[in-house]
């Protein structure tokens, strides 16, 4: 499975996270944003619109992503967290790393 | 399960795409016209499976089999041969160490196909029985004996790993006052390098604990060495985990505790359950996170529930995980029952869409006396 990416800017994506990021598609995942970074982006805003699963090796994936990109001050933003997803941010306290926005668009004018 | 590479090297075109098609329904397909040119596409990728003519321009299929037998990368790789030379002196020289089959032209495209099915399933049986065996291999090791045993002290501690589920460790130890160490974990990640990354994780959180008990008994100083190597160390780069680290006082009736990113334990009273709510950021992430105390007292009667994500991720009949509710209600049930492990164990699986837990599982249950 791949993942749905639109190009905001040379610096900047969005990515569409889909239904799950589990065990199953991380790999796909790190690969997708791999791309990307090695393209220079820096800013990764992920919608969590529709997801109804994140588990931990999704979530490891996105430490990846940010492990990856915060020395050259890249972030990575969630938008319009599912309740599923926002139950595994509240307990890791990742809210304290990854800035939340309540839509897209929020991220958008607040990344842009 | 990734789909299997098979690499065709057969110089004649008409043969070459006729296997490509057929195995291409199947597997995922590369060729080349050589020997030559195969070493340079295992050089990009190592296949599953090869199935090699003998006789081609450059490099024949007898030379591209002895190189690919010097290196240690290659020689394992299922190797069939298929070739027009039906002689015996060829049969026989095809027929050496390292070739699996051998089958000759005009062949009967079933039987190959089934042969490589065959092969490829072997393959992936050795794989699976020695992975399983070196993750119950790593899994017991990442798990005590036995457990503290302290007057005026109920501990039960439950672990069931799966071979699908990841890095779950649990340790403790004993200080010279008499206090305990408690340490309960899960390292991100599935499979056998979940379980590898936990155990290398596991030694250095002991080694630490030893150093530092000279010097502080506080979890969060523990916490942010145990952080800042995560981040330094080059064999740990990209591992996160989550950690809870109790310090239990049996005399004094507390419990000290950080916890980074960890499913929240459970407090059981006569008054009902309530989750232990501090705590700060999973391990792994910032390099100048920082971790605080805090402490619990435990009344009489008073149960301490600290268990990792398998049972809150426990698939529920309604379509959703068993959640910290979940195992808030469960742990109600249990608290007060003989064997509350085992009771908060049927619970849970009550609400479940499964017989069994598919993850690992680790519950540490400690309560104090009447």
């Amino acid at each position: 499975m791949s993942f749905d990416v639109e190009s905001l800017s040379s610096e900047t994506v969005v990515v569409h996270m889909g239904e799950a990021l589990d065990f199953r598609n991380a790999d796909s995942f790190k690969s997708t944003f791999q791309a990307h970074v090695e393209d220079g982006v820096r800013n990764f805003i992920l919608d969590f619109s529709e997801t109804e699963v994140l588990d931990s090796t999704g979530l490891g994936s996105i430490f990846s992503l940010y492990r990856e990109i915060s020395p050259d001050d890249g972030k990575v933003a969630f938008a319009d967290v599912s309740r599923p997803v926002q139950v595994v941010v509240q307990l890791t306290r990742t809210y304290k790393v990854f800035r939340q926005f309540p839509s897209v668009q929020a991220a958008k004018e607040a990344l842009a | 399960m990734a789909e299997h590479a098979i690499l065709i090297v057969e110089d004649d075109s008409t043969v070459r795409e006729l296997l490509k098609y057929r195995l291409g329904k199947h597997y995922e397909v590369f060729t080349a016209t050589n020997g030559e040119e195969a070493l340079q596409e295992i050089d990009d990728r190592i296949p599953d499976l090869i199935i090699s003519d003998i006789m081609m321009p450059k490099m024949d299929g007898f030379a591209l089999q002895s190189a690919l037998q010097a290196d240690k990368n290659t020689r394992v790789i299922p190797f069939i041969f298929l070739t027009a030379r039906a002689d015996e002196p060829a049969r026989q020289e095809g027929a050496r160490t390292g070739v699996d089959d051998y089958i000759t032209k005009p062949f009967d495209m079933e039987q190959l196909l089934s042969r490589v099915e065959r092969l490829l399933e072997r393959v992936e049986m050795f794989q699976t029985q020695l992975d399983a065996e070196i993750g119950r291999d790593f899994s017991n090791r990442l798990l005590p004996d036995n457990v503290p045993s302290v007057e005026g002290y109920e501990f039960y501690f439950h672990s069931e790993a799966h071979e699908q589920g990841g890095g779950d460790l649990f340790d403790w130890s004993e200080t010279d006052e008499g206090t305990y160490f408690l340490t309960i974990g899960d390292v991100m990640g599935k499979g056998l390098r979940a379980k590898f990354y936990a155990y290398s994780f596991l030694s250095y959180v002991r080694g630490t604990l030893h150093t530092l008990l000279q010097e502080s008994s506080s979890p969060a100083a523990v916490m942010e060495h145990i952080n800042d190597m995560l981040l330094e160390d080059e064999v740990l780069e990209d591992t996160f985990a989550s950690f809870l680290l109790m310090h239990w006082d049996p005399a004094a009736h507390t419990v000290t505790y950080a916890n980074a990113g960890h499913c929240r334990p459970v407090l059981l009273t006569e008054n009902g359950p309530e989750i232990v709510e501090h705590s700060d950021l999973i391990l792994g992430l910032e390099a100048d996170a920082s971790f605080s105390d805090a402490t619990l007292s435990l009344a009489p009667n008073t149960a301490l529930v600290a268990y990792t994500d398998g049972l809150m991720e426990l698939p529920t009949t309604n379509g959703n995980m068993l959640g910290e509710d979940g195992v808030l209600e469960a742990t109600a049930t249990a608290y007060g029952s003989a064997n509350p492990i085992d009771t908060l164990h049927e619970t849970a699986l009550e609400h479940s869409s499964e017989d069994s837990f598919q993850d690992d599982l680790l519950v540490v249950w400690l309560q104090r006396a009447k």
